[in-house]
């Protein structure tokens, strides 16, 4: 690694691109917001960079790294913006990635909708050839065959191709075989081999994960060119570096070989934020909320660190309900999203039920109080009408809102249904959408085998910060953190990510019958793999961190469990070590063990990280703060109390004058630019050394 | 939070979603715990809280109809065998008495009961699985009465204060033909209430109840005021259907009249065929099943499902019919009719009700059932259910090879092969099978299948629709019929267990769904998509949608098209 001083952490946005620079020899952050440009978001990023460059005084050579997070792959998918794809599989099989598990994900809807694939049934082409369960080949791959399979796709001009064969995770020969067919008698083509993008059993996730791979790669080929070239322009010689959705960093080359990695790159930013925050505060475990104008977002950091699952459904098609997306096998910082955020909408439903989301307003026409046309009431509207949102302050007074339509939308469409006022209504709206959150928070929690009452909240995106509290006192946390420089987190999270990447083998079978030999070499294998990505990046050999995981799960169990293996390279020796984990783990997750039931493995992973970067988050506020706590107040307003059933006037705090150190008690409003603290009760608020409020109970 | 004197309708919207949240974590520890992919990969189960006195109050969303509506009604059984004053805390309540839950010996229900930290009794969890086996003749419609079918465990203790009831374990142990899973999802549906029931008492706590009933009480009542209303909305009067399934020894006709009163629905299964010889009988319970579920779906699938979504409704079918069979008869294959009663129901309410129903589907899961040897003469046995295309809806084309109305989940077929000695040499789409509509019947699917061991192996067969087609509603047409081949060239029959020596393979051709409204009225683009997919042919576009598709260029010749179309 070099000695420039200087790292960029770049996040584009739906409305705003956010660039971030830290100077570690000055100690400081400059941070510029430029409007996202849709149709070719580097120009954007150009501009933001040329922006910090400026006003740090640095020419682009002092830039030691660029990370950057998109959420391009994601659009991608839900815009089937992708290339022209085909795949090719074994006979028999092509209509896997449609039939799925032929199950419906609504039991009493029959209207529901099915996801559909990523390539439509003309293109899904097989191959005479097998492997068997054991990675027997029972039939070799015939070079003519796939000769053919290239005639045809080049006569309807397709040139992106999945390669997804039966059984290829346990044994890739046969794949790997029409894959280098491919690259000699097609080097145009763009190819994924399901046997390197997902090598894991069930071939409807492994096929639906490798064409929404190979979909989105010269979509995301050509925009990482593009970014690079603009980044060169302002003469920065350093790679550029991607954020993966496991919250790791990897290398433009990998982006571009395996995007699919990258669908969650943004929240995975935040979550990872979080966990900097909380290591610094001295909180290994927090529960990270994200509240957006569609979605809410929760996330468990335990003992500094978001939980990696390996499921994640993309693009959902029917009321964001589970099953109706496409599903992708790839690590993704584990966290649940639900259709709650600022612009859901709240209705009557058949039972005369408040109910809340998941449709959302979006931001067209948006909430009642845009004034763009919206008539159906909104969370925020509610927030609006409860005095937690200033209708003169939104955005820091860029919008203003209609208080008065607002009114009359909750009173029309909520309150004269359930026989209430107005703010009684919104009262209700605030409360239902809070305890949805919750509940998915605390679904999320337990399913981890959790205790969610055990976990600090910690708020962001635009509406979490007014939400928070409340959420909060309903999972009874013991305090909610919302930190300064909510506006550009995901740049933070980009700034402190260690570059890491995963790797995964299947190799699976009873303890009593592996191969330890063969697992060995698989491990080794995979961190050989790791380490050279990490030693091309520049990291030293003692720098780097390996972290070996085994799948596991009782014998005929079809659920595997992961275990983390410790410090040791799996063996026959380490076998026993290798059982009492498991055991713990299970232990942990189900309450009882059943101890004798022989062990199986499903896959084996290794996780091989870089050390992560400090960021001094306490320079992250460059304001000067007020000399008290009086004087950081700007006004006062009336909002909803629910102990007293009604308004009162309470303070109204500048964020930004705020300095450690200060306290003051609730009830009281704390604004920003782009969100408000609300604390509706006589909590107490303190500000701690980074400037984050913290509020707990009084 | 105070006090929860009066629940308004916001309160109880929370307590309402938590409790769904409860007993999704039943169902979610059920699925990870299982040792089969009948209950982890197919979902083959139920979950669901009930209050003290065995209201279902709610249920997971995970899970199967015939299961979760059994289950509703099942409680009261063994309420009536070990009332709740006999209960303590510890004990663990199981059966399979087919009369009186899913319908066959193969569910096993386990009912645990809830208590509070002071001893008192707050309510009761329970669980549904499909068992592996359960010894007999194995899972198959040619048993001749119940005891031919496995063990009949009646409602007894499985746990007594704690205790696991060794002798019944080993009992059931000693009478299966792969014990380890058996035994093994046993104890995963005890953990599943305990996780169940350690949330409840959580919440319970945290909203300072001290008993379910004003919650339960206040849920039920609006679900059933909002089925009633539901219901209401229907014009007064008698709605007949009939339907026929292939059956075993005969065919078997299902005949129900919906009589609608104000805001009450009675639903007639007589004039439905007498019960069966062989293992395809439905009882009563299961017949309740999925007759409330079918009704539930078209007139209210946004009400929750509990007790009082149940009550406006009356299920009767004369006893000693294929709907009402008494023990002894057999009935391990009850869910072939059962999945076809919500197609005679809907088929009754499409006139009255044509935007709220789907057309009649492939109707039973293809439940697969291998068996044989293994090299070392043990018995290798597997299950895993498949299945054909649904219905078209007024409104779009009926889903391909998807389980309706049976609410479970296939299994990959890599995961059938590493599991057990099996071969799966295709599954895909059976081109033509959907039934043809403005909009088209779902598609089923092909599937071979055969051994690789080197072993003869036994197959059984549960199927239907060899004879009688999915209909199609609103001039829409049937979908295909279904066809079962061997790799000889034998056609077989849809039921009955059969030996076929080691390199046989089977050929399924699963059914098609109906479709919607006259296939002349299919927008001819769409029909050319479906050509150019494969999923209809170019002689099915014209003989069948009345679409000439030129068969280099798969393009409509639309003037060929009007033509043929007048």
């Amino acid at each position: 690694m070099s000695n420039r001083p200087v790292r960029v952490g770049v996040d584009i946005g739906g409305t705003f691109t956010d660039v971030l620079l830290f100077d570690a020899d000055q100690r400081r952050f400059v941070i510029d917001k430029v409007l996202t440009t849709p149709d070719e978001p580097s120009l954007a990023v150009g501009d933001g960079v040329e922006a910090v460059l400026s006003a740090g005084e640095h020419e682009g050579r002092d830039v030691d790294r660029v990370i950057h997070g998109t959420t391009l792959v994601t659009n991608a998918l839900i815009e089937r913006r992708g290339s022209p794809t085909a795949l090719i599989t074994t006979r028999g099989f092509r209509d896997a990635v449609q039939m799925g598990r032929e199950h419906r994900y609504d039991l009493y809807d029959i209207f529901l909708e099915m996801p559909e694939p990523l390539v439509r049934r003309r293109w899904r082409l097989e191959l005479d050839e097998r492997t068997a369960a054991d990675g027997t080949v029972l039939k070799n791959v015939d070079p003519d065959d796939v000769a053919a399979l290239v005639e045809e796709l080049r006569g309807a001009g397709i040139d992106a191709v999945g390669v997804a064969l039966l059984h290829s995770y346990r044994n890739p020969e046969n794949e790997q075989r029409v894959g280098e067919i491919l690259a000699e008698i097609a080097p145009e083509m763009t190819v994924s081999l399901s046997s390197s993008v997902a090598p894991e059993i069930r071939e409807y996730e492994r096929v639906s994960t490798t064409l929404a791979n190979v979909y989105v790669r010269p979509v995301i080929d050509r925009y990482l060119a593009l970014l690079s070239d603009v980044l060169r322009e302002q003469g920065i010689e350093a790679e550029l570096l991607i954020m993966l959705s496991s919250g790791g960093i990897c290398t433009v080359e990998t982006a571009r070989s395996y995007p699919i990695r990258l669908v969650e790159s943004g929240p995975a930013a935040g979550a990872l934020a979080a966990s900097r925050y909380g290591n610094e505060l001295g909180l290994s475990d927090l529960l990270s909320f994200d509240m957006g104008g569609t979605t809410a977002k929760a996330c468990l950091i335990d003992n500094g660190e978001p939980t990696i699952s390996t499921e994640f459904e993309v693009s959902r098609v029917y009321r964001f309900k589970k099953g109706s997306g496409l599903p992708v096998k790839v690590p993704v910082i584990e966290m649940i999203e639900i259709g709650a955020g600022g612009g859901s909408i709240a209705s009557i439903d058949s039972l005369g039920l408040l109910k809340v989301g998941p449709q959302s307003a979006g931001s067209d026409p948006g909430p009642v109080c845009y004034g763009r046309g919206g008539i159906q009431p909104t969370v925020t509207d509610a927030d609006l009408l409860l005095g937690y949102l200033d209708p003169d302050f939104f955005l820091g007074g860029s919008m203003a809102l209609d208080l008065s339509q607002t009114r009359q939308a909750i009173q029309h469409e909520v309150a004269d249904h359930l026989g209430i006022d107005a703010i009684e209504a919104a009262w209700g709206i605030h409360k239902v959408v809070n305890e949805n959150m919750a509940n998915a928070a605390r679904v999320h929690a337990v399913e981890q085998g959790k205790d969610p009452r055990a976990y600090p909240v910690f708020a962001f995106g635009g509406a979490g910060p007014v939400h928070a509290w409340g959420v909060a006192q309903i999972l009874n946390a013991p305090e909610v953190i919302v930190p300064i420089g909510a506006g550009v987190l995901s740049t933070v999270g980009f700034l402190s990510a260690p570059l890491a990447f995963d790797f995964v083998r299947s190799l699976n079978g009873l303890l009593d019958d592996i191969d330890w030999q063969e697992l060995q070499r698989l491990v080794l294998e995979m961190e050989d793999e790791g380490r050279q990505i990490l030693s091309d990046a520049g990291i030293p050999e003692d720098q780097m961190i390996f972290t070996r995981v085994a799948e596991l799960r009782y014998a005929g169990q079809g659920h595997e469990i992961s275990v983390d293996l410790g410090p040791d390279r799996p063996s026959r020796e380490t076998r026993a070590d290798i059982e009492a984990r498991f055991d713990a783990e299970y232990r942990r997750l189900f309450q009882r063990s059943a101890p004798g039931n022989p062990i199986e493995a499903v896959n084996w992973r290794v996780l091989v990280s870089g050390p992560a970067p400090t960021v001094p988050l306490e320079l992250l506020s460059t304001v000067e703060p007020a000399a008290s706590v009086e004087q950081a107040q700007k006004g006062t307003r009336e909002i909803y109390l629910p102990q007293e059933k009604g308004f009162r006037e309470v303070p109204v705090f500048d964020r930004y004058r705020l300095g450690p150190g200060m306290s003051f008690a609730g009830p009281a409003i704390i604004e920003e630019r782009e969100s408000t603290a609300v604390v509706n009760t006589e909590a107490l608020i303190e500000i701690d050394r980074l400037r984050n409020l913290r509020i707990s109970d009084n | 939070m105070s006090k929860t004197t009066k629940l308004d309708p916001i309160t109880l919207e929370i307590l309402w979603n938590r409790l769904i949240a409860v007993v999704n974590e039943q169902a979610a520890a059920l699925m990870r715990t299982s040792f089969t992919t009948i209950v982890r990969e197919s979902g083959d189960l139920s979950a669901g809280v009930f209050d003290t006195r065995g209201n279902m109050i709610a249920q997971a969303v995970t899970g199967t109809p015939g299961h979760i509506n059994a289950m509703a009604t099942c409680i009261h059984y063994f309420l009536a065998e070990y009332p709740a004053d006999t209960l303590q805390p510890g004990d663990v309540l199981i059966t399979n008495d087919p009369q009186k839950t899913s319908g066959h010996l193969h569910d096993f229900t386990v009912i645990t009961p809830i208590f509070s930290g002071d001893g008192l009794l707050v309510g009761f969890f329970g669980n549904t699985c499909h068992a592996l086996d359960i010894g007999g003749r194995g899972m198959g419609t040619d048993a001749r009465s119940v005891y031919e079918e496995g063990l009949f465990v009646p409602i007894t203790r499985l746990y007594m204060a704690g205790e696991e009831n060794r002798e019944l374990f080993k009992l059931i142990a000693a009478n299966c033909r792969a014990p380890e899973p058996v035994i093994g999802d046993i104890h995963a549906q005890v953990v599943a209430n305990d996780v169940g029931g350690q949330y409840l008492l959580q919440f319970m706590e945290e909203f300072e109840l001290e008993t379910l009933e004003p919650l339960a009480d206040e849920i039920i009542s609006r679900s059933e005021n909002a089925m009633r209303e539901a219901i209401a909305k229907l014009p007064d009067g008698d709605y007949s259907n009939e339907v026929f399934s292939d059956g075993y020894e005969a065919p078997v006709k299902l005949a129900v009249t919906i009589r609608k009163r104000g805001d009450e629905l009675e639903v007639d299964w007589a004039g439905s065929s007498p019960e069966s010889g062989y293992g395809i009988n439905v009882v009563l319970n299961y017949t309740h099943a999925y007759t409330t579920y079918a009704l539930k779906c078209a007139l209210a699938p946004e009400v929750p499902n509990n007790e009082g979504s149940f009550r406006p409704v009356r299920v009767v079918a004369p006893e000693r019919s294929i709907l009402n069979a008494q023990h002894p008869a057999p009935v391990c294959g009850r869910h072939i009719l059962g999945h076809f009663l919500p197609g005679a129901i809907f088929g009754a309410l499409a006139e009255a009700l044509p935007e709220r129903v789907l057309a009649e589907g492939a109707a039973n899961i293809w439940s697969m059932q291998l068996s044989g040897k293994q090299d070392d003469g043990s018995l290798w046995t597997y299950v895993w259910f498949s299945t054909g295309g649904t219905g078209a809806r007024p409104t779009t084309d009926g889903i391909s090879s998807t389980a309706f109305p049976s609410g479970i989940s296939g299994v990959p077929a890599e995961v059938i092969e590493s599991l057990a000695p099996i071969h799966i040499f295709k599954r895909e789409y059976r081109t033509d099978s959907g039934g043809p509509g403005k909009f088209r019947g779902g598609l089923g699917q092909t599937m071979d299948v055969g051994v690789t061991n080197g072993h003869p192996w036994t197959f059984s067969a549960l199927f239907d629709r060899t004879r009688y087609p999915a209909a199609g509603y609103a001039g829409g047409e049937p979908g295909a019929l279904a066809h079962i081949e061997l790799s000889d060239g034998t056609v077989i029959d849809q039921k009955g267990m059969r030996e076929f020596p080691p390199d046989m393979r089977i050929s399924l051709g699963l059914p098609g769904g109906g479709g919607f409204f006259s296939p002349a009225e299919r927008d001819p683009e769409a029909v050319a998509e479906d050509v150019v997919d494969g999923l209809v042919s170019v002689e099915a576009a014209r003989d069948r949608y009345g679409v000439v598709i030129d068969p280099k260029t798969l393009e409509v010749d639309t003037d060929a098209t009007a033509k043929l179309r007048e």
